[in-house]
């Protein structure tokens, strides 16, 4: 590294200091640190200290699992997007509700869990027939494969939507959102045990369900 | 050893089961037909595809949400550390209160200390009666207002109307006079002295 003692003029009194230009690793005052290195309790910190873009951040994270949640429950992109969006205001209004004990993302599902039932409980209309014509998929094999996998899709989606609140909410985070036992315990604010028996009897009644209708029974 | 609980069949569906559990589980049939039904609805559900949007969605979408979040107020700030800041100042205003009112009760007689007595009121201050000087305030009308007025006021209603001077007040009011107030109150002081005096002997030569 060249300093100025080193480029100092020939003739001259060399001093025996050396002067070195460094950067300096301190926070220039007013000067916002970036919020792309942050974690999610940092970023919810900073969204409580009034940097609102750190909730931009938030939302870019975990969109795509509240997003999903949501459409399990709605099977209707818009209606998928428009409950994603209650949440996400939902858990922006009560950010200084979340304490960190959890993670974020649990948090979040723990929201949305709320409010897709509020929402499937104040529609109680089924969302998805089991004689509704079932969307083939775009692109893939030939199109009476793609038309039977998209059937059967249809009939799961209908019998997963036919569960008990509480074994739809277990199956759908365990099966579609692969969650933990213990993950969806916090979601659920049960214990682990419950949570793993409800998934042994989702998963019983739904194959009773795929029978029943396999079987022409309404 | 008995059969699987639906816990424990769950965990061996999961690959998460304790390896006795497991090997419970591929020798015992009722378990394993358990186990295997699991397994077989997990396939099942799984014929329901995620759902796949088109890459562009997802910034659409978190657009629409911060617009949505911007409309918003900021997160509404938590009562709860403000409560806990005043509890100490809680406490303090009620053991104060509850000190007070038992004072009170213990006296038995409101707003009094104990082993005190309500001061009688002083009597009026008497006008000084006799005559005055010739030449002096007597004779000034403003003087004879104010010593009439002065004569129905009792010292408690004085001192209460801030009437009073506070001590050290005369010697700073005097200090201020200047030369012909000070000659002029030395005069005042004079004749009523004098006129207070007993008549002085008269001496012989006189």
């Amino acid at each position: 590294m060249s300093t100025r003692a080193d480029a100092w003029p020939a003739g001259g009194t060399r001093p025996d200091w050396t002067l070195r230009v460094v950067p300096s690793n301190r926070d220039e005052p007013g000067r916002e640190s970036p919020l792309a290195g942050l974690d999610d309790r940092q970023l919810v910190d900073a969204c409580l200290g009034g940097r609102i873009e750190a909730f931009d951040l938030v939302v870019e994270r975990h969109q795509r699992a509240v997003y999903q949640l949501c459409f399990r429950y709605v099977h209707r992109h818009e209606d998928a997007a428009d409950l994603a969006q209650e949440v996400f205001l939902r858990a922006y209004r009560g950010l200084r509700r979340f304490r960190g004990d959890s993670a974020l993302g649990t948090w979040l599902y723990r929201i949305g869990v709320n409010v897709c039932l509020n929402h499937v409980s104040a529609r109680r209309a089924p969302e998805t027939s089991l004689d509704e014509a079932p969307q083939i998929p775009a692109g893939g094999d030939d199109p009476a494969s793609s038309l039977a996998r998209a059937e059967r899709g249809a009939r799961v989606r209908a019998a997963v939507a036919r569960l008990p609140r509480k074994q739809r909410a277990t199956l759908v985070l365990r099966i579609y959102q692969d969650l933990s036992h213990a993950e969806i315990a916090s979601v659920l604010g049960t214990t682990v045990g419950a949570v793993k028996a409800n998934v042994f009897h989702a998963l019983g009644n739904l194959k009773k369900l795929l029978a029943e209708e396999a079987a022409g029974k309404p | 050893m008995t059969h699987l609980s639906p816990a424990q069949a769950v965990d061996v569906a999961a690959g998460s089961a304790a390896p006795a559990l497991i090997a419970h589980a591929a020798s015992c049939e009722p378990c394993r037909a358990k186990v295997e039904s699991l397994l077989e609805a997990v396939r099942l559900a799984a014929e329901d595809p995620p759902p796949d949007p088109s890459p562009l969605f997802w910034p659409h979408l978190a657009a629409r949400i911060g617009e949505a979040v911007r409309r918003e107020q900021a997160p509404a700030p938590s009562w709860r550390p403000w409560l806990w800041r005043l509890v100490p100042a809680g406490s303090l205003a009620a053991l104060v209160l509850a000190a007070g009112v038992g004072f009170r009760l213990w006296s038995g007689t409101p707003g009094t200390l104990p082993g005190t007595m309500d001061a009688p009121a002083l009597a009026p201050v008497e006008a000084p009666a006799g005559p005055m000087a010739a030449g002096d305030a007597s004779d000034d009308p403003s003087w004879m207002l104010v010593s009439d007025l002065s004569s129905q006021v009792s010292l408690d209603d004085a001192e209460e109307s801030g009437a009073l001077p506070l001590p050290g007040g005369v010697e700073d009011a005097l200090v201020q006079l200047d030369e012909i107030e000070r000659m002029e109150l030395a005069r005042l002081l004079r004749a009523e002295m004098a006129a207070l005096a007993p008549a002085a002997p008269q001496g012989p030569g006189a």
